[in-house]
């Protein structure tokens, strides 16, 4: 029914530090459907950040296969690999890495501008992804005058101005507080969905990866469990039809 | 990305580090200054030369005469050689050749009121003295045609003696002879030697008759007062076919002076020249020229010569100066290139992000190459401006002294356009290493950098 559109295949990834050699992922396998909001979970030095960093081609794999919609990762060079993201992958960064020179409606519309867009077209793009993520009165403000979720919150548009299929997000609550992080969360989700994109976030709060469509637990470099919300959220939905009924 | 945009950015981020911005274009307007001022002073010197060589004669005439006439005997059975009409049309034929004038040149007394003069003939045609630029003080260069004119240098009057005292009145008291060249005609000897020996007798014991005097008008006189020295001061010049006809005139059939004899004794029928000038069109090409020229048997000079190899010592002279010139710019050069590795150290990070949302990795090595061009572009554009205005205080510290020479620094607009290229050149050069640098580095490395 749904279409897959990441594909991961035993995958490995040892860092050799010396004679030391460290198996940050050892024989990962899984698959994500499109429009899927699929959580990452793991304590600390599990492997998380690794294996998001590989999924959008920022690092290569030591062994195994990884296929974003229906092209292989592993097999592509640099230059290559930039192309891709430029056309199918938004990401957003835990520390919201924002250009610290350039006004949120620059940083917003930087993809675009990577991509070759016109000036009137990407400004306008970036406005209305400001208001959409709730800064439209901020258009001017360099990251330095807002604070860490209003950061965030560009940080967000920036990833999601070019209208890509996946959107990857390492840790995106990480340094905002509890209330921040459910704003900041819930928008994430509703523009994700309203778009039908995929997105894998990656966090070791497991509160906030309960609200996630599908949880996967990972603990040093393997899989430990993959929850399936969906089910639990779709009993759930018809025991409210049900409740209702009954009132 | 869009080059506009590429180019707007790295503008940005260098107006973002200004102080550094500013020194490190510093270094660039120093090193182009010193290059540009150093080859505006060999222009100078160059062009300075050039035009007081000019000023002794025309660098694109070649004189062509008759080979080592000395040398004859050992020559044996040789081809004689002529300069002839024949010659001068072979001449006009050959490539890059402007025009060919041929000169009879004689001697002949001319004598005015009491005074005598050993005067310098010229033949010429018309042409010839407007290619030369004879310049005109008064009437106008023969016509063609017309019966013989002397056309007189200005200084001419001056040689002429009191035929009675045999005393050069010029030189000894500073008095010009009583005597109008320009507006009365004058008498004319031809055959020199005999007005010499007339009086005596010759071998046959018989008295020699003085030779006949022909009066000649005037049409001219060169530009100049008697001590105006110029090319054309001391020669009289006449039209070359009334030269000749007067000559064929006056000696009828015997030796006229100066011409060759055949083995029989017996004159030529014609007349030959005594020299040839031949104009090539460019300075160029004056040495290829030359070169046929000679293999045709003749011989050759020209001014342009020994200005070859003054020329050569004086390229040499300005690649010295441009030399102490670009090491400065090689050393703005390191100053571009550290000041960018600088800048990609900082913005390591803001170059992993940049990759990671999508920057290709041309664009970000376009990048730094921009910011790189752009410190050459202001860096040469203020340095060539600065040197305008040095070498304009040069110019005039050198002139308020009387050294003679007018302008020693010269910056020919070709020589300003080429600095500020080459300053562009040079910066991008400089970026290229760190622009490889910044367009190697590994996105996940530099984000984690902080
Ligand atoms: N570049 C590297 N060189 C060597 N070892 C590395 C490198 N990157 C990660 N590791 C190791 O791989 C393991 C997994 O690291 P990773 O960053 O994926 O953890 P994480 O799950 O993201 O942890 P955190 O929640 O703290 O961010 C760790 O043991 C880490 O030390
Ligand atoms: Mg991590």
């Amino acid at each position: 029914m749904a279409k897959t559109v990441i594909q991961v295949k035993d995958l490995y990834k040892i860092y050799r530090i010396g004679e030391n050699r460290v198996k940050a992922l050892n024989g990962v396998d899984f698959e994500i459907e499109r429009g899927e909001f699929c959580c990452i979970v793991g304590t600390s030095g599990s492997g998380k950040s690794t294996l998001l960093n590989m999924l959008a081609g920022l690092e290569k794999p030591t062994r195994g296969e990884i296929v974003i919609a229906g092209e292989h990762m592993e097999q592509k060079n640099e230059g290559q690999l930039v192309l891709f993201r430029q056309a199918h992958v938004g990401f957003i960064f835990q520390s919201y890495n924002l250009m610290q020179n350039m006004t949120a409606i620059e940083n917003v519309a930087l993809p675009l501008t990577f991509q070759g867009v016109d000036r009137k077209k990407r400004e306008k793009r970036a406005i209305q992804m400001l208001k959409l993520v709730g800064l439209g009165k901020y258009a001017l403000h360099r990251p330095g005058q807002m604070s860490g979720g209003q950061q965030q919150r560009v940080g967000i548009a920036r990833a999601l101005v070019v209208n890509p299929e996946i959107v990857f997000a390492d840790e995106p609550t990480g340094n905002l507080d509890s209330n921040t992080s459910m704003e900041v969360l819930q928008l994430m989700k509703k523009i994700v969905r309203e778009k039908n994109q995929t997105m894998v976030m990656v966090t070791h709060d497991n509160y906030l990866a309960g609200f996630g469509d599908r949880i996967i637990h990972i603990r040093d470099g393997k899989i430990q469990q993959i929850e399936d919300n969906r089910l639990k959220q779709k009993m759930q939905e018809e025991q409210n039809i049900e409740d209702n009924q009954n009132l | 990305m869009k080059i506009l945009d590429l180019l707007r950015m790295s503008a940005d981020s260098l107006l973002k580090r200004k102080v550094r911005t500013v020194l490190t274009v510093l270094g660039v307007v120093i090193g182009t200054t010193s290059i540009v001022v150093m080859i505006s002073l060999g222009i100078g010197m160059k062009n300075s030369m050039l035009e007081e060589m000019e000023s002794y004669g025309n660098l694109r005439a070649i004189e062509v005469s008759l080979p080592g006439r000395y040398s004859d005997e050992s020559g044996g059975e040789t081809e004689e050689k002529y300069l002839d009409d024949a010659l001068v049309q072979t001449l006009s034929q050959l490539e890059y050749v402007e025009s060919v004038s041929a000169i009879l040149q004689t001697s002949a007394i001319i004598r005015a009121g009491n005074y005598e003069c050993y005067a310098n003939i010229q033949g010429m045609s018309i042409e010839a003295m407007e290619t030369m630029g004879i310049p005109l003080g008064e009437g106008s260069y023969p016509t063609p045609g017309d019966e013989l004119k002397f056309l007189y240098g200005n200084c001419v009057i001056s040689d002429f003696y009191n035929a009675k005292t045999n005393v050069y009145e010029y030189w000894e008291t500073g008095t010009l002879p009583d005597i109008n060249l320009y507006a009365d005609p004058v008498y004319v000897i031809f055959d020199v030697d005999k007005y010499y020996a007339a009086g005596g007798t010759d071998e046959n014991g018989q008295a020699i008759l003085p030779p006949k005097k022909y009066m000649v008008d005037s049409c001219g006189m060169v530009e100049g007062g008697p001590d105006d020295w110029n090319n054309y001061c001391y020669y009289v010049y006449c039209d070359i076919e009334a030269l000749k006809l007067q000559l064929q005139r006056v000696f009828k059939g015997g030796v006229i002076p100066g011409q060759p004899i055949q083995k029989s004794g017996k004159p030529y029928k014609e007349i030959f020249y005594t020299t040839i000038y031949v104009n090539v069109d460019d300075m160029e090409h004056v040495t290829q020229v030359q070169n046929l020229i000679t293999d045709m048997g003749y011989e050759t000079y020209a001014e342009a010569e020994w200005i070859e190899s003054q020329m050569q010592e004086m390229n040499i002279i300005q690649a010295v100066l441009g030399g102490i010139g670009a090491v400065s710019l090689f050393v703005a050069a390191i100053g571009i290139t550290n000041t960018m590795m600088m800048s990609i150290y900082e913005r390591t990070k803001e170059i992993g992000i940049m990759k990671v949302i999508g920057c290709r990795i041309r664009d970000i090595q376009v990048l730094f190459l921009a910011e790189a061009g752009y410190i050459g572009l202001l860096g040469g554009a203020i340095g060539v401006g600065l040197s305008y205005a040095l070498s304009a205080l040069v110019n005039r510290i050198i002139s308020s002294s009387d050294i003679g020479i007018t302008k020693i620094s010269q910056i020919p607009i070709w020589l300003a356009g080429a600095s500020v290229l080459f300053a562009i050149l040079i910066g991008m050069l400089s970026g290229l290493l760190p622009s490889i640098r910044a367009m190697r580095l590994s996105p996940l490395a530099a984000i984690r950098s902080e």
